[in-house]
């Protein structure tokens, strides 16, 4: 199946959001395939937590539309979707264990008790952090944390997941590793993912798609299709040219002065 | 240092008051010979009439503590939710938290003529205050990370208040329990000691220290202090160490 004709996951339609007189979204158009990896990139003050508050269904969006699986994302009457959110910080509960994190997440979205602690089992296994499921939070380092908000993001079988840069927070070797596991991960889930990040590299290296937004009020200034094969090596000179083509388009919808970088901040 | 080596020159410390007690019964005719009130101790302690007059006393601190944990509660959210609510009560908590604890226990024993509701509720009058202040200044703080992050899982409204606001708010809790706990112990006995009470510790306090009998006096006070030192370290910090295990 080409990704053109996998089903619809997740889709906003003249999506706009606004605080008072300020507008934060102005216009938002996206489509979101089945098991695509979808990157969104734009400048700090772009709109873009407006935008993951909206996607997450935590707002609702001053106009337009968001359907998850062709349903409405803001009805009232419909079952709200499963969606797994991986923070900027785990925010895990550190009075819960690791598998009792897991299975308030798994409770909450009703999957049967029977299939937990296979689940769970499975989940962290696929993580390499099986040894930590009866470690409290505080135990784990920043790493292994966002292992386990990852794995609670997957654990639930998601419509799709969100993930508001979820690896700024780490040193760089564990932020490689992590990424290198997710992009392994996500394959193998077939999970549909929309990742939020400011470095232009990550995006190239993790994406199928990287959504470019303009300066805020947010509009998407490019749908750009990352033209590399996986795996990925994140060393790759290939890597680093797109990197350099992106930096190249965003210079001026970024307003940004002519200077190669790896990443922009 | 270990726990348990803190633990031992804790009760070293407390092992320090023996000599004191001593030095002290040598210096004035009111403080008894503590080997005296040893002697007294068990026969004080295999009186019936002694257990069923500190269960009348516990009975009164549980059941308004319970009452004023509950209007703290109430109070607390009523004040978190509403603005306005938020205003007007924190007069009445402001003024209750400065009412002394005396004048708290002479005006309800007026309105209820010392029966058992007047007990119950000057501990509870006392109390709500310090629960209420605890659990709103928690509420405050709430940490809405979190609370987005539930909202985002879809956590029904009980396993939130479970697993997410409950545990947040715990520290608070038990601080303001603390608080709560130990002004209700000191109240009670003003309170049956003003209410002029047939039953209960104060009562059988001020009854002993009327007629002068000071052995029992000591027998009384020895007990009070074993009941405290139980409640706090025995029940609210194990309760403490259990919830808090993940620290």
């Amino acid at each position: 199946m080409t990704q053109e004709t996998r089903p619809s996951v997740l889709k906003a339609v003249n999506l706009g959001v606004t605080y008072g007189q300020s507008e934060a979204v102005a216009q938002l158009d996206f489509d979101i395939k089945r098991g695509e990896f979808v990157a969104i990139l734009g400048p700090s003050g772009c709109g873009k937590s407006s935008m993951l508050n909206v996607i997450s269904g935590l707002r609702a969006p001053s106009k337009g539309r968001v359907l998850v699986e062709d349903e409405e994302l803001f009805t009232a009457q419909s079952k709200p979707p499963r969606l797994g959110y991986v923070f900027q910080s785990h925010r895990l509960l550190p009075w819960r264990t690791v598998r009792q994190n897991l299975e308030i997440a798994l409770a909450a979205s009703q999957v049967p008790r029977g299939t937990w602690e296979a689940r769970i089992d499975e989940i962290l296994s696929i993580l390499h952090i099986s040894q930590f499921k009866d470690a409290w939070p505080m135990r784990l380092s920043g790493g292994q944390r966002q292992r386990v908000s990852i794995a609670r993001a997957l654990l639930i079988d998601p419509s799709y997941i969100l993930m508001d840069e979820p690896l700024s927070t780490l040193d760089e070797v564990t932020a490689r590793s992590l990424r290198q596991e997710l992009t392994g991960i996500c394959q193998r889930t077939n999970a549909t993912v929309v990742f939020v990040t400011h470095s232009i590299r990550e995006a190239v290296y993790l994406a199928d798609r990287i959504l470019i937004l303009t300066k805020g009020p947010a509009r998407i200034f490019e749908d750009y299709k990352v033209p590399l094969e996986r795996p990925r090596d994140y060393d790759d000179a290939r890597i680093a040219e797109v990197e350099a083509d992106i930096i190249r388009r965003v210079q001026a919808p970024w307003g940004l002065a002519m200077r190669e970088e790896s990443s922009v901040a | 240092m270990t726990s348990l080596q803190k633990q031992v020159w804790a009760y070293l410390a407390l092992l320090l008051l023996i000599p004191a007690w001593f030095l002290a019964h040598q210096n004035t005719t009111f403080i008894e010979n503590p080997v005296t009130v040893a002697k007294a101790l068990p026969h004080f302690l295999s009186d019936p009439a002694t257990w069923t007059n500190i269960g009348i006393t516990l009975a009164r601190v549980v059941f308004g503590l319970l009452m004023g944990v509950a209007a703290g509660f109430v109070a607390a959210f009523a004040m978190t939710r509403s603005r306005l609510l938020g205003d007007v009560l924190s007069y009445y908590v402001t003024a209750a938290l400065r009412t002394p604890s005396a004048i708290a226990a002479i005006l309800a024993l007026a309105i209820f003529k010392g029966s058992e509701a007047g007990y119950v509720l000057v501990v509870a009058f006392i109390t709500f205050p310090y629960m209420a202040v605890g659990l709103r200044d928690g509420l405050a703080s709430a940490d809405h990370d979190l609370d987005e992050m539930a909202q985002v899982y879809h956590l029904g409204l009980l396993t939130k208040i479970q697993h997410v606001w409950a545990p947040f708010v715990a520290p608070y809790i038990f601080s303001a329990l603390r608080n709560a706990h130990a002004l209700a112990w000191k109240v009670i006995v003003v309170a049956e000691i003003f209410g002029a009470a047939k039953t209960g510790f104060g009562a059988k306090f001020e009854h002993a220290w009327s007629y002068m009998i000071m052995i029992e006096v000591h027998l009384w006070l020895l007990v009070f202090m074993a009941i405290v030192l139980f409640a706090e370290y025995g029940l609210i910090r194990t309760a403490e160490k259990y919830v808090f295990r993940w620290r």
